[in-house]
């Protein structure tokens, strides 16, 4: 159990800078997921966590004690691997063991641990076998049991599941969960995977090319992201940024968004009226989620509701709802639907836009407004 | 109509059509043969000659095991075995340990790696011939290290192996091992570069030191290739000849003989070809005593894979 403070990190290989500054911190108990794609230096900041990478600039902080140049196996924290890392010469049980064992724990006390862990897993009936006998679901397990038996400070997973296929992911992403609850130990978790990170996190970590774009709860991120980047990459399908110029009448402030058939649609922007008086006739992207874009029917209860029409360009259904594509200021807009509804490609049909939910960008800084 | 989903070879007629079929067979024939002949026919040819009355030319009269028991009388032979054993047990055992320890310093990522083990992996690249030559050179009290420490100015300085019959069969070790060590450690290196690096930082944050992750977890690892270093080392130790003639002739006297030279100069100098063929029969039954269980343990291993 342990809080995490990263300060200021920047890591450089030659004259590259993989880690342009990055400033985390979690608390005791929180599970906190970095995502970003591949090449975002996700890994490389997890690995300096380890102190398997050094630090070119920076602090990390654990307990209010700088680790800095502390040896990876005095920072008290196991790690489990996307490749799983097991020693394929040794049993399960020794792989479990190993790092009791280099930490000299006697043999009765190292064997009751791995019992617990292997019961706590379910792995008892593989405790005798090699790596190389095991399923990748197994694997999977006894490189989260080689990490459990430790008991460390603070946990790090680096993408565990991507080499699971999609309905053990699924499964392991829900154990690991529960793990979480029960040990109540700090977790830091990379993945690539949004919604891994969504479904786990605490607090996300969202990255880009070195930087970090946004820290903050699930949720926050979710409907609040900082940039268009962070809209883009949570959410699947994505938040929907939607070219609009801002407008003013009688009503208010409003964003006005070319549609397919040259007309222009109104959406109000009373919430946020006062910070966009000195935008007015400047150019925005509204971003919109596809579910705050719904058949009338089935919009939220107590939210700012804005009725529009608008032509269906294809409509996917995906079984639980039906997403519907519009043309909407000259992009594809992703609206998502109940899955009984009965608008049809090529027709038109009335939307309910969930105002309360729009967030606005600045199209050149990219920024949320 | 249905001509047209058939493949051309079978439709078309003729000696084209029987040639696309026949062709690579005809073409495997002639290696297939040559193999068939002059390596399993003279095996059995061999075979055959050490139960004959064979002198100075091939006699099929029957000999019985005759040669055979010749052959184990003959002091020199048993000098040939136990040189044959000092010989594959220090050129094996050193030529990995060598190979291992320098490729475990080559992945260390060092500057100028691919330079460096090219160097290492250059006397392979030589005959034993050669190496033997040069080594007879070096090792010659009146021309080589010796000299050359006299010369220095070391003038107590000795280093006679070569012209000392207890000692010289180690003077081949030494360069057999020249010779060898470096293609252990290109074979170790290529392993070594397998390794997951994952596995490497897993085993450190269990708090295992270098030193240990290495003893611990990546030898271990190697195994498959202690495997065929064994192998490959092991059958270029029985069958030993060209490095021995170049850099002692099997001398002084013949503390240095061993099997392959036993063979070769019974066959042709001493005319004995019965005798000769007798230990070249031994020989073969040692390499296959080595090679049978490989082959064994490897086409297994394969026949997992396709499982």
């Amino acid at each position: 159990m342990a809080s995490l403070e990263v300060e200021n990190v920047v890591k450089r290989f030659g004259p590259v800078e993989a880690l342009k500054g990055i400033n985390l911190s979690a608390d005791d108990g929180e599970f906190l997921v970095l995502v970003g794609p591949s090449g975002c230096g996700k890994s490389t900041l997890l690995n300096m966590i380890a102190g398997l990478d050094s630090i070119t600039e920076g602090r990390i902080i654990i307990d209010g004690q700088v680790v800095n140049d502390v040896h990876p196996k005095d920072r008290d924290m196991a790690m489990v691997f996307q490749s799983y890392a097991l020693y394929p010469n040794m049993t399960v049980e020794r792989n479990i063991s190993f790092g009791m064992e280099m930490r000299k724990v006697p043999k009765p006390e190292r064997d009751k641990a791995v019992m617990e862990v292997a019961k706590l897993l379910q792995i008892e009936g593989l405790l005798k076998r090699r790596p190389g006998q095991l399923s990748g679901g197994q694997r999977q397990r006894v490189a989260m049991g080689r990490a459990l038996v430790r008991n460390p400070k603070i946990f790090l997973f680096d993408e565990p599941l991507s080499n699971l296929d999609a309905k053990l992911r699924v499964e392991m992403r829900t154990e690991i969960k529960k793990l979480h609850q029960r040990l109540g130990t700090t977790i830091v978790y990379v993945t690539h995977d949004q919604i891994e990170a969504m479904t786990l996190a605490t607090r996300i970590a969202v990255m880009q090319n070195g930087e970090l774009h946004q820290f903050g709860a699930p949720q926050e991120i979710y409907d609040r992201p900082a940039n268009t980047f962070v809209a883009g990459f949570m959410g699947s399908p994505p938040m929907n940024l939607i070219p609009a110029r801002i407008g003013k009448n009688g009503a208010g402030v409003n964003a006005e968004i070319a549609t397919a058939d040259e007309r222009t649609l109104r959406l109000q922007l009373n919430g946020q009226a006062a910070s966009l008086e000195n935008r007015v006739n400047s150019e925005v992207l509204v971003g919109l989620r596809p579910e705050a874009i719904t058949d009338p029917e089935s919009r939220d209860a107590g939210a700012i509701i804005q009725e529009v029409e608008c032509l269906v360009e294809v409509t996917e259904p995906t079984g639980p709802d039906m997403l519907a594509v519009l043309r909407l200021g000259g992009i594809e807009a992703v609206s998502r639907m109940r899955s009984s509804s009965r608008v049809r490609p090529g027709e038109r049909a009335k939307f309910a836009v969930n105002m309360s939910k729009a967030v606005l960008f600045d199209p050149e800084t990219e920024q949320r407004i | 109509m249905s001509s047209i989903i058939d493949r051309p070879a079978a439709t078309r007629g003729g000696v084209l059509g029987w040639l696309q079929v026949q062709l690579p067979k005809i073409v495997l024939a002639p290696t297939c043969v040559i193999t068939i002949v002059f390596v399993y026919g003279f095996i059995l040819w061999t075979t055959y000659l050490s139960f004959s009355r064979s002198r100075m030319f091939p006699n099929l009269g029957w000999a019985g095991t005759k040669p055979h028991e010749n052959l184990w009388a003959n002091p020199v032979w048993y000098k040939a075995l136990e040189n044959l054993a000092i010989l594959g047990t220090l050129y094996i055992g050193i030529a990995t340990v060598l190979g291992l320890f320098l490729a475990t310093l080559l992945d260390q990522r060092i500057r100028q790696e691919g330079f460096i083990r090219t160097i290492y992996l250059y006397p392979m690249a030589l005959s034993f011939i050669v190496t033997g030559t040069v080594w007879k050179w070096m090792l010659n009290p009146g021309l080589g290290i010796e000299k050359l420490m006299h010369d220095f100015g070391w003038t107590g300085f000795q280093f006679d192996w070569i012209v000392n019959s207890d000692m010289a069969i180690y003077t081949v070790v030494m360069a057999g091992v020249w010779q060898s060590s470096g293609f252990v450690m290109a074979m170790f290196l290529a392993g070594l570069r397998a390794v997951d690096d994952e596995i490497i930082k897993a085993a450190s944050i269990d708090g295992a030191s270098l030193p240990r992750i290495y003893v611990r977890i990546i030898f271990p690892m190697m195994r498959p290739i202690f495997l065929s270093s064994f192998v490959v080392l092991g059958h270029l130790a029985i069958k030993s000849f060209d490095l021995v003639i170049a850099l002692t002739g099997g001398g002084p006297g013949f503390a240095t003989e061993l099997p392959a030279t036993f063979m070769y100069k019974q066959t042709f100098t001493r005319n004995n070809i019965a005798v000769g063929s007798a230990s070249a029969v031994m020989m073969l039954v040692t390499v296959a005593a080595i090679m049978v269980p490989y082959l064994y343990s490897e086409l297994r291993a394969q026949k997992g894979v396709q499982r």
